[in-house]
């Protein structure tokens, strides 16, 4: 089956470079599934930093180009390949991406404590919300990234914003037992 | 005091005129006060109690005008059936109170003046002096029994009785048995009046009546005032007739009015007097004060019970106040130290010891919470798991989409795979414990295992669990002895059997070393070249 107007389609994803490293390690991961099961092509443009995608003869949909496009994406924002490979296989993953000053404007001290009861110590917080909601969490500073299904995005947001206008962990906890009881519930 | 008033005269001419069945205006109101303030005037003479000099109209509504002519009838009445059944006891008086009304005008106007002004005067002795009512009680009565006829037929119109008198008394004089306060004169009129007029007087009652029917029928063409007015003359004419229907049992006011009510004593206390004479025109047109003005007489004199019960309630009202404002006394202040309070005080007072006791006993009176029983059963918490997962997210969604489709089971969670060990461990504990016990015996579960035999002997095994354990499980013979191997001895060995034994270890130990040498010599060959030495 050919691409969808028989012209040959690119995309190109910047790496930045605290992610260089990283990449550079997990390079035969990603690499692997998007040549073997995605058919597509890609390189590693190491003069631009960028990572080259483009479609191939065989490739069985162009869908598979943006697939892989942002599971290389993901991968830069921070993401593990092992969760970014999720995007590949499942079509309902997406990353939603916010800023903390999107949500409330602070500053300073402010903004690390925030920051710091986002993740909790050792990073519990973050993980029990990721375990909680069935999704991956990163957070990069001010920036905070979310792949999962929409529903739990959703959720997972809601918590992540309430930790950041400033209710406690536990208050929170309680709020995700409820909501994922529920969820469970559902199915 | 007007006691001939042509506008007023006119009015009531005018109300009387009016037939009833026409429709409201607000000039017939006008009519209407101006003919009930004719009236009031004219029977002002007789009122003597009244505070009002004149009917107060302008400005004021049904209601306050009404409460005016009230207060002037209602006493007047009341005296005037007293009077009436004085006159009834005694029928000889009637006939001398005939034989005085013959006299000329100019003496009853003067003595009307007199009484006018002496019934003023004394105006607020009436309470004074309960002692004196049989003397005087006499002229009151005849006066009464004059008015009894009349007081009869025309109730609900004191007024109009009224003015009849007073246009007569003008034409009639005095007799010699008169005096300031009886007008045989004015008792002959009232006779003839209550007789000739009554059923005139009460058309004309009848028609002020209609007239306000009428007036509170059409709302529209009156203002808010007429409407009011209206309304509460219906009010007041409903009252009018329970006056009529009651008026001849007015014995308790007989009884408890006396003749001092209304004449006063005579000459008494003249600087209490005075005073009164002051606090009267001084007042003003309030029923209240009129009511006040016997009261703060009799307070002077006879200070009435529920007075003192008043007096007694402000003096202790005032001594507690008195003892709040002061500073409390030690006894009852929380915490005391010896310096705060007087010396060996502390003994006086009765302390409370009963408090050591109970703290020793640890007897205090503490709530008791009450305990709640637990009404459900306690939901199953599911506890987060704050580690990082080791599955990947999207292992995670696969095993959640198989277990949507049934297509695998359910992957254990951390929770069941701990209930697995715990019921594992439960279950071995309880075997052992039922094995030791050799009463309920439930057969090891076979479970597919490799586990390591140990050779015990049988006997050993038996004695602690006969049943448990039996010897089949045990070492086979051929395991424990194939048949290879020395059996004999050294010192059991024949001369050929020992050389026979040294031959077989000899080739045993040449096969092996045939095995070791290759490897010598390759582990021997490299360090060659470097020592430079040949083998």
């Amino acid at each position: 089956m050919r691409c969808h107007d028989g012209r040959v389609q690119f995309r190109k994803v910047t790496v930045p470079p605290h992610r260089y490293s990283p990449l550079k390690k997990a390079w035969m991961d990603i690499y692997t599934p998007i040549y073997e099961q995605m058919k597509i092509d890609v390189r590693m443009n190491l003069k631009a930093r960028k990572v080259e995608l483009k479609t191939r003869s065989d490739t069985p949909d162009i869908s598979n180009l943006q697939k892989c496009a942002d599971f290389v994406h993901a991968f830069m924002l921070g993401f593990d390949v092992i969760d970014a490979i999720a995007l590949l296989r499942l079509d309902e993953l997406y990353v939603e991406s916010f800023e903390i000053k999107d949500v409330k404007t602070l500053r300073g001290e402010h903004l690390s404590r925030a920051i710091g009861r986002l993740s909790g110590k050792g990073g519990k917080t973050k993980f029990a919300i990721e375990n909680a909601t069935k999704t991956r969490i990163v957070i990069a500073d001010t920036k905070i990234h979310i792949l999962g299904s929409f529903n739990h995005i959703k959720i997972a947001r809601d918590s992540l914003c309430s930790l950041i206008l400033g209710s406690p962990a536990g208050k929170v906890y309680s709020k995700l037992r409820a909501v994922t009881a529920r969820l469970s519930e559902m199915f | 005091m007007q006691i001939t008033d042509p506008g007023g005269i006119e009015a009531l001419h005018r109300l009387k005129a009016t037939d009833p069945r026409l429709p409201l205006n607000p000039s017939l109101s006008a009519t209407a006060r101006a003919a009930s303030r004719y009236l009031f005037s004219s029977l002002r003479p007789f009122t003597l109690k009244s505070p009002f000099d004149q009917l107060l109209v302008d400005g004021f509504d049904a209601e306050q005008i009404w409460q005016q002519i009230d207060l002037q009838s209602q006493p007047l009445l009341a005296s005037l059936h007293r009077r009436v059944k004085q006159l009834e006891k005694n029928p000889e008086e009637v006939s001398k109170l005939k034989t005085v009304l013959g006299k000329g005008e100019k003496k009853v106007v003067e003595e009307m003046k007199e009484e006018s002004e002496g019934l003023d005067e004394d105006s607020d002795d009436f309470d004074e002096d309960d002692e004196e009512d049989e003397d005087e009680e006499g002229e009151g009565k005849e006066n009464e029994k004059v008015g009894l006829e009349n007081v009869d037929e025309d109730q609900e119109d004191g007024g109009d009785s009224g003015e009849s008198d007073s246009e007569e008394d003008n034409a009639e004089g005095g007799g010699g048995i008169e005096d300031q306060f009886l007008k045989i004169k004015d008792m002959q009129e009232f006779l003839e009046d209550g007789e000739n007029e009554g059923r005139g007087l009460k058309k004309d009652n009848k028609m002020k009546k209609g007239g306000r029917f009428d007036e509170e029928g059409t709302e529209d063409e009156e203002e808010e005032d007429d409407d009011e007015e209206n309304e509460n003359d219906e009010e007041d004419d409903d009252e009018d007739d329970e006056l009529g229907d009651f008026a001849l049992e007015d014995d308790e006011d007989e009884e408890n009015a006396r003749y001092e009510d209304f004449y006063g004593a005579k000459q008494k206390k003249g600087s209490k007097k005075k005073v009164k004479f002051i606090d009267g025109s001084e007042g003003s047109d309030t029923g209240d004060e009129q009511d006040d003005k016997p009261f703060s007489s009799q307070k002077q004199e006879t200070i009435s019970t529920h007075e003192k019960q008043l007096e007694k309630q402000r003096s202790k009202i005032e001594r507690m106040e008195k003892a709040n404002m002061e500073p409390k006394n030690w006894t009852m202040q929380g915490e005391v130290t010896g310096p705060k309070r007087p010396k060996n005080s502390a003994l006086e007072v009765d302390l409370d010891f009963e408090h050591n006791k109970r703290i020793l006993e640890g007897h205090f009176d503490d709530v008791q919470r009450a305990l709640r029983l637990p009404s459900k059963a306690p939901r199953e918490i599911k506890e987060l798991d704050e580690n990082k997962s080791k599955k990947g997210l999207a292992e995670i969604y696969e095993e959640e989409y198989a277990q949507k489709t049934n297509l695998a089971s359910a992957p254990l969670t951390f929770k069941d795979e701990q209930k697995k060990e715990a019921s594992m461990l439960f279950k071995k504990l309880c075997l052992k414990l039922d094995a030791l016990s050799h009463f309920h015996f439930t057969p090891k579960p076979v479970i597919e295992e490799m586990s390591i035999q140990a050779n015990v002997p049988a006997l050993a095994m038996e004695e602690i669990a006969p049943v448990a354990v039996s010897d089949a499980a045990m070492l086979a013979p051929e395991e424990v002895f194939t048949g290879k191997g020395d059996i004999k001895v050294e010192t059991e060995l024949t001369q050929a059997e020992r050389k026979r034994r040294r031959a077989n270890k000899k080739r045993k130990f040449k096969a092996g070393e045939a095995k070791r040498t290759p490897k010598k010599a390759r582990e021997s060959a490299l360090p060659n070249p470097a020592d430079g030495t040949k083998r």
